[in-house]
């Protein structure tokens, strides 16, 4: 059983390669749609969080968002924890439990592992998603479920059915749509970008003031193949800032593993072409461009918690619904519909991509 | 028993990632299989660089370097 991770359009960081822009864009796409959608890619590529913007911009977003990762269970209890069961089913089933196909009544499912259910599963599954209708472990009527199912796979369905472990006919029905997305290797010019943006979430979570990063491990960083994808890389980030003692995350705060390779047939590449560090000078920070991140949030967080009711907004603000206009003129917020960027500027707007 | 300049060159691989970050190691001194060196520079204040650079490196000679024992930061 897994906790969502409370989910905000603001943390996502997508990338500005043109891979992850594509993506992007299919996303906005796929997420009008209610069919269902396949999102693969290796672990740690972030399949959960682009099934999260998937639900949050979709007409299903006021309805519950349900993960689970089939990878989790043995065979009999992922039964009960997708279909729940009825009291007396099994022993200690002292109270009926609904599974979580119920639990995201209205909403969206997101499967996650689905390349690790086993055969028998995969039966119920498909009568699941093919008539909409699930049966408890130990009930005999049948409950309707209006759950849009979006699953996640690291390894190719198409190979496991011509492997004859996945059915064909679930994966016609699961694969309406699919997301392809690519390791981190394959897209290191977002690496930057990615970089700072968990540097600065990690140092604004802590209170402290969002560190540099000098050229050296920037240069480490780039050079190293990320195998654990943007989850590894998320982590690599918490710990240089969780380390960094000097104001700049320096090659010291980044793990050995990252910063000489592993060990293995491939040469340690450790050969860099590092220009000269720039003199060291404290680094200036913008008290207006600070003020305006802030100013930026908070009314975005006030728009998002007032549904997109100025008035309702500004009273949260504690600021008059005019001043509040301005505001949001100034910091030029999109205050439409709410798309998929969140109202923020596209090309800024991204995804953590790490689930 | 392995020889100083087996390991330098190895380190000498090392230098300019730490350099570039205004630090530095240095070879104190081989004995046996054993090599005893020195944080300089900016690593050498960083109370995080010592955990990181010595297990590293320690790793990329010990990998480098089929007799290589211990490394040991003074």
């Amino acid at each position: 059983m897994r906790t969502p991770r409370p989910f905000s359009l603001d943390d996502i960081v997508i990338g500005r390669s043109p891979r992850m822009q594509a993506i992007f864009n299919f996303a906005k796409v796929v997420s009008r749609s209610d069919s269902s959608v396949v999102i693969t890619g290796e672990s740690g590529t972030g399949k959960e969080i682009i099934a999260n913007l998937l639900h949050h911009t979709s007409a299903r977003q006021h309805q519950p968002f349900v993960a689970v990762s089939c990878a989790l269970f043995s065979e009999t209890l992922i039964e009960t924890e997708l279909f729940g069961h009825e009291r007396g089913a099994f022993t200690g089933a002292i109270r009926d439990k609904p599974g979580r196909f119920e639990m995201a009544q209205g909403g969206t499912l997101f499967l996650d592992d689905i390349d690790d259910v086993p055969l028998a599963m995969q039966v119920k599954l498909l009568r699941a998603v093919q008539n909409r209708t699930i049966e408890r472990v130990g009930g005999t009527r049948e409950i309707g479920v209006d759950v849009r199912v979006i699953t996640g796979t690291k390894r190719d369905l198409r190979q496991l059915v011509d492997e004859g472990t996945f059915r064909e006919d679930l994966f016609y029905r699961l694969n309406v749509m699919t997301i392809a997305l690519p390791p981190l290797r394959e897209r290191l010019e977002d690496l930057p970008q990615l970089i700072d943006h968990f540097v600065a979430r990690f140092a604004r979570a802590r209170g402290l003031e969002v560190p540099g990063i000098s050229p050296a491990v920037r240069t480490a960083l780039a050079r190293y193949s990320w195998p654990g994808n943007v989850r590894e890389l998320e982590n690599a980030c918490e710990r240089a800032v969780q380390l960094c003692s000097c104001g700049t995350i320096r090659t010291g705060c980044v793990a050995a593993r990252i910063l000489f390779g592993a060990p293995g047939p491939q040469a340690l590449p450790l050969q860099v072409e590092v220009t000269a560090a720039p003199p060291e000078l404290p680094r200036s920070v913008s008290l207006d461009d600070r003020l305006h991140e802030v100013e930026t949030n908070l009314i975005g967080w006030a728009l998002r918690a007032s549904g997109g009711n100025k008035s309702r907004a500004a009273e949260l603000l504690q600021v008059k619904r005019s001043t509040l206009g301005d505001r949001i003129a100034r910091c030029g917020i999109a205050t439409a519909s709410p798309e998929l960027s969140g109202g923020h500027d596209e090309s800024e707007a991204g995804c953590t991509l790490s689930d | 028993m392995i020889s100083r300049d087996q390991v330098d060159s190895v380190l000498e691989r090392i230098r300019p990632l730490l350099r570039s970050d205004g630090g530095d190691i240095e070879l104190v001194e081989v004995i046996g299989n054993t090599a005893r060196i020195r944080l300089t520079g900016r690593c050498a204040n960083c109370p995080s660089a010592y955990m990181t650079l010595h297990a590293g490196v320690e790793r990329v000679l010990r990998h480098e370097i089929a007799e290589f024992e211990q490394l040991v930061a003074v």
